[in-house]
């Protein structure tokens, strides 16, 4: 692909620059540090009765207060949540050259717009990872600092797989984001469709028919609907994987193909 | 190669009902400087995005440095560097990145390139400050910037004066004849100021409501820029007469009677002795020149 490592340098470039990138690693970090004052609450149940409302959202978020429910509980935030957080970022990579109308300089360069799109997609796939990281790292320092019993290697490793793989679930969702931000031409229409995906996920689990849609996937493998294995099958990774690819696809397209007004 | 660094064959550009560009025949030749003027909503950005492949044509075909712009962003681009519409920069680069950038996408290593044209268009003392708290002029400066970044041989530059102070115009202007002139570039450059394009342009291409009404090429805008005497008589038949058996040749238009040879033009009082004489002294007697606005505004209806 003519000029990938090129395009690819440029964008590593302009996130390393951006303050979206300081800003999206704040905001994951609230995660862990929420379920930090969940577990605090929940060691304590005296305090928490008397602190009423939050002790009863600590019980429903995090349970109780040890290592598997607080993996359980970053493990929802990514695969569910991470919906909504990671779109930001798609969102920000795709959308801002619209908003700032600097795609005109990316369009008539010896470097293809398929390098271009390319080398986006890849920016996004390792912001989200690395932010993924970053929340399972700042979770591992939270939960140490609380003191939370049941702490074990296999639990760790299990948990880190979970969490990861939820991660890459919900990046499939995410070329549909960048292709509405490249619709779009900006932010809103992403933003939009994020959460219109959420609304309807949310539907598609309660009507039992999640598994089937691909938007619902993350938040079922998470186990935030209950045991995974008893909802998702191979056909929803299939789903999910196809729903990326097409994302892909239709947004490569749209670049390639529509006419650039901005 | 052909002689032209610009082709469009019937190039014509809908969105919708509005017809934007209407079977414009473009031809470019290397190394000149077209004037592509046009007022606001004539067609001129909508032109220079078919010519660059960011929009594709309804109809027509574009041909830029013998290659076919096609779908997909396919063209000579490591060959033609462009400005389109305002200028535009990722904020929280500074200059010298957000040349980079462009560098970078360009394929050229050697990073001089970026440091060559930040001294050409005088940004060094901004260079390094992020794109974001730059002026408008200097925003333009650093659009021009990317444009020459490559040493392209097409230059292709939606409104280049935009935004640039009085000192700003003459040393961009200065800047593209040189180009032009010493290096050969070509440049293609889109203005509403008729001044701008009258000063630098070989040959200016009129674009109204999409169509290509009027091309003037040095000849013309030799003769447009040259002076000429019109006079009016109360008698103009007779006046003809007096001239004419005088030796001056002249033409009539409308009710004024143009004579523009550099004698006469010169020695206006000659002529006027000889109507004077013949009984028919002029009602009016004045060395004019048509220029390039007064063309512009009788083609374009008085910009309506």
């Amino acid at each position: 692909m003519n000029g990938f490592l090129s395009a690819l340098r440029v964008e590593i470039l302009k996130v390393y620059r951006s303050k979206v990138l300081p800003f999206t690693a704040v905001g994951f970090s609230l995660i862990p540090l929420a379920g930090g004052l969940f577990l605090i609450i929940l060691k304590d149940p005296e305090a928490a009765k008397s602190m009423g409302l939050i002790s009863t959202k600590a019980q429903i978020t995090v349970g109780v207060a040890d290592w598997p429910a607080f993996f359980n509980l970053l493990a929802g935030a990514v695969a569910a949540g991470g919906i909504i957080l990671f779109s930001i970022i798609p969102i920000w990579i795709f959308g801002r050259e619209f908003s700032e109308h600097t795609v005109k300089e990316l369009l008539s360069l010896p470097t293809s717009r398929e390098a271009i799109v390319s080398a986006k997609f890849l920016v996004t796939a390792i912001w989200t990872l690395a932010l993924t990281l970053f929340l399972f790292g700042v979770g591992l320092v939270v939960g140490r600092l609380v003191v939370i019993p049941g702490w074990s290697t296999e639990l760790l490793r299990a948990a880190f797989s979970d969490i990861m793989l939820g991660a890459v679930l919900t990046l499939a969702t995410m070329p549909f984001v960048a292709f509405f931000a490249s619709l779009g031409r900006g932010y809103l229409l992403p933003f939009g469709w994020t959460f219109f995906t959420v609304f309807l996920a949310q539907i598609a689990a309660r009507l039992g028919w999640g598994d089937w849609f691909p938007w619902s996937v993350p938040a079922l493998f998470s186990g935030m609907a209950g045991p995974r294995a008893e909802i998702i099958g191979l056909h929803s990774y299939i789903i999910l994987i196809l729903t990326g690819l097409l994302g892909l696809g239709a947004t490569l397209y749209w670049w390639r193909s529509a006419d650039q007004t901005r | 190669m052909s002689n032209y660094a610009i082709e469009t064959d019937q190039l014509t550009k809908r969105f919708g009902d509005v017809l934007a560009v209407d079977h414009v025949n473009l031809r470019v030749k290397r190394g000149e400087i077209y004037g592509f003027l046009g007022l606001n909503g004539a067609g001129k950005t909508t032109t220079i995005r078919a010519l660059l492949g960011m929009i594709r044509p309804s109809e027509g075909n574009v041909k830029v440095l013998d290659q076919a712009v096609g779908p997909n962003g396919r063209g000579p681009w490591a060959q033609v560097g462009h400005l389109v519409e305002s200028p535009s920069a990722y904020p929280e680069l500074s200059v010298r990145e957000n040349l980079d950038v462009a560098r970078t996408l360009h394929g050229i290593r050697d990073s001089t390139a970026t440091t060559r044209v930040i001294e050409q268009l005088a940004l060094v003392s901004y260079a390094d400050r992020k794109a974001g708290t730059l002026s408008t002029g200097n925003l333009q400066r650093l659009g021009l910037a990317r444009a020459l970044l490559h040493a392209p041989a097409l230059l292709i530059l939606d409104e280049p004066a935009n935004g640039l102070d009085p000192a700003g115009v003459v040393e961009i202007r200065e800047l593209l004849r040189t180009l032009a002139h010493e290096k050969g570039v070509t440049v293609f450059m889109s203005s509403h100021i008729l001044t701008e394009v009258d000063q630098l342009a070989t040959r200016i291409g009129i674009i109204h409501k999409g169509q290509l009404i009027e091309e003037l090429d040095t000849e013309k805008l030799a003769g447009l820029r040259a002076n000429r005497l019109e006079i009016k008589t109360r008698n103009n038949e007779a006046a003809q007469i007096s001239l004419q058996s005088a030796g001056y040749k002249f033409a009539l238009k409308d009710d004024t009677i143009v004579i523009d040879s550099d004698y006469a033009i010169e020695h206006p009082d000659d002529v006027a002795r000889i109507l004077v004489n013949a009984g028919n002294p002029p009602i009016r007697l004045a060395v004019e020149q048509e220029n390039l606005e007064d063309h512009f505004m009788k083609l374009t209806g008085d910009g309506k």
